[in-house]
Parts: C-alpha cells; sequence; structure tokens
C-alpha cells in the first residue's frame, strides 16, 4: 500500500475545485479509492450474497397477501 | 382502485425482497456484528411492512427503506444504552486464496472501518457498494447533501491516513442531543419514519 500515489485533497467545506478526489459518489478517482473499493467488496459482498432468512421471506409473502 | 392498490402492494413488497442484500450491508456497517445485523434487518422489515401506506409510490424507495433501518437502529442504542462497534467480519473473508499480503491488508481495513464513526462507516458502505447517490444518502439518513458528501470524503481520507500511516483527520463523534449513545456509536440523531 506504501507505494501508492495519493492526492491529498483539501476539506470539502472549505475547498473551491468544482469536484475533489474522493467526491464522485461511488466512483473511485485516486488508486488508494479503487483499492478501498474493491476491498470493501470483498469484505462485505459475502454477507450480500448469503441466502435471505426463508422466515423473513415468509414474513413478507404473508403480507403481500392480507 | 382497488386493483391499482393491489398492484402498487405488489410492487412494493418485491421491492422490499429486492432491498434485502443492501439492507445487510447497512446494518453491518452500522452493528457491526452479523447477528445483530440479521436482527436489525428483520426488525426495519417489520416497520416498513408496518408503516407502507406512508411509502408514496414513485419516490425513493430505497432511501426510504436505508431510513427505516436506520432509525431502528437508533431506537434499540436508545433501548439497550450500549456500543455496538464489534469487530465482526466473517472469517470467511479472509480465508480465501488471496496473497497473504491482501488478506493482512483486509483485515487491516476492518480494523479500521470499525474505528470509524458509524455515520462515517455507513456513509461510505451505502455509497460505495450500495450505489447510492448523495442525494438519496443525505434522504436516508436525515442530512444536507453537503454533509452526506463530507462523511463520505472524510472517511475515505481517514481510512487512507490510516492506512498509510499518513497524518490523521478528524472524525470526532457529533454532540448535542442524545450524544451520550448516538456519540458512542458515531451517529447523528434524526427525526424517525
Amino acid at each position: 500500500m506504501k507505494h501508492l500515489v495519493m492526492t491529498r485533497p483539501n476539506n470539502p467545506s472549505t475547498s473551491t475545485s468544482p469536484r475533489l478526489p474522493g467526491e464522485s459518489g461511488g466512483v473511485p478517482d485516486t488508486a488508494f479509492d479503487l483499492w478501498l473499493q474493491r476491498s470493501l467488496h470483498q469484505l462485505f459482498d459475502t454477507v450480500a450474497k448469503e441466502p435471505i432468512p426463508e422466515d423473513l421471506l415468509r414474513l413478507i409473502e404473508q403480507d403481500r397477501r392480507k | 382502485m382497488i386493483g391499482d392498490d393491489r398492484v402498487s402492494q405488489t410492487i412494493f413488497h418485491d421491492q422490499v425482497i429486492g432491498i434485502l442484500p443492501k439492507l445487510r450491508v447497512q446494518a453491518l456497517a452500522l452493528t457491526r456484528n452479523r447477528a445483530a445485523a440479521e436482527d436489525l434487518v428483520q426488525d426495519a422489515v417489520c416497520n416498513a411492512l408496518s408503516a407502507q401506506d406512508s411509502f408514496i409510490p414513485g419516490t425513493n424507495f430505497a432511501a426510504w427503506m436505508h431510513r427505516i433501518l436506520r432509525n431502528r437502529f437508533i431506537s434499540n442504542l436508545r433501548k439497550r444504552r450500549d456500543t455496538t462497534d464489534i469487530e465482526d467480519v466473517p472469517s470467511s473473508v479472509f480465508a480465501t486464496e488471496a496473497p497473504h499480503e491482501d488478506r493482512l491488508a483486509l483485515k487491516e481495513l476492518s480494523s479500521a472501518m470499525g474505528r470509524l464513526p458509524a455515520d462515517q462507516r455507513e456513509a461510505l458502505v451505502m455509497v460505495v457498494l450500495n450505489g447510492l447517490s448523495y442525494e438519496a444518502l443525505a434522504e436516508a439518513t436525515g442530512c444536507a447533501v453537503g454533509t452526506a458528501k463530507s462523511r463520505v470524503f472524510r472517511a475515505r481520507r481517514q481510512l487512507e491516513a490510516w492506512l498509510l500511516g499518513e497524518p490523521a483527520t478528524g472524525t470526532t463523534a457529533p454532540r448535542g442531543r442524545d450524544a451520550t449513545i448516538a456519540g458512542k456509536a458515531g451517529i447523528p440523531m434524526s427525526a424517525g419514519v
């Protein structure tokens, strides 16, 4: 990680630039942001992709039929 | 029109099912505990089903649903009077074929995520992983769009500082109403749904 060359922008609330690195929402624009996005997916995707518990689905379907 | 109501109701339930994976991600970002995250999603879904008449079709369903989950999390914090900064990333995440250095970096990132204030952690995953716009994030978390942008920005830069060993930026917990509870979790209080 130490070899990555990063930009270090000012605080967004005081900056006069129209768009700051890391300020483009889900679109990363520095090497660190790209790494962060990929790594967050590795950390959280396992959980997001787990099957939905049956009792939760049953609860929603029961409500749908009301 | 009863028929129209029936169609809206069907769409509503399909939307609830469709957003469940993203609610899990938000819940895990807030609680840092898988069991608590599952409970939180279930509670939020119950609240959403009870309040489905208050959802206006055509408005941002994701923001509405994320806000319900967030408010439920805050409500639970008030009841439990406890902090939830538990390190609980599934071990399977680290048991991959990835090179040793990558696994270490993931562990460091996981630990650093746990040190972020919960509002920044939540904002980061909702934008980066759940694909919310800043406007939707602001709507979901009951803050100004500028505040939403700032939270994501500060989370990124704080993680960068911690992980690259560069000077840290401020991540002070919010103060004010219910600061004792919300401040511990890094959550600013907002109006309920």
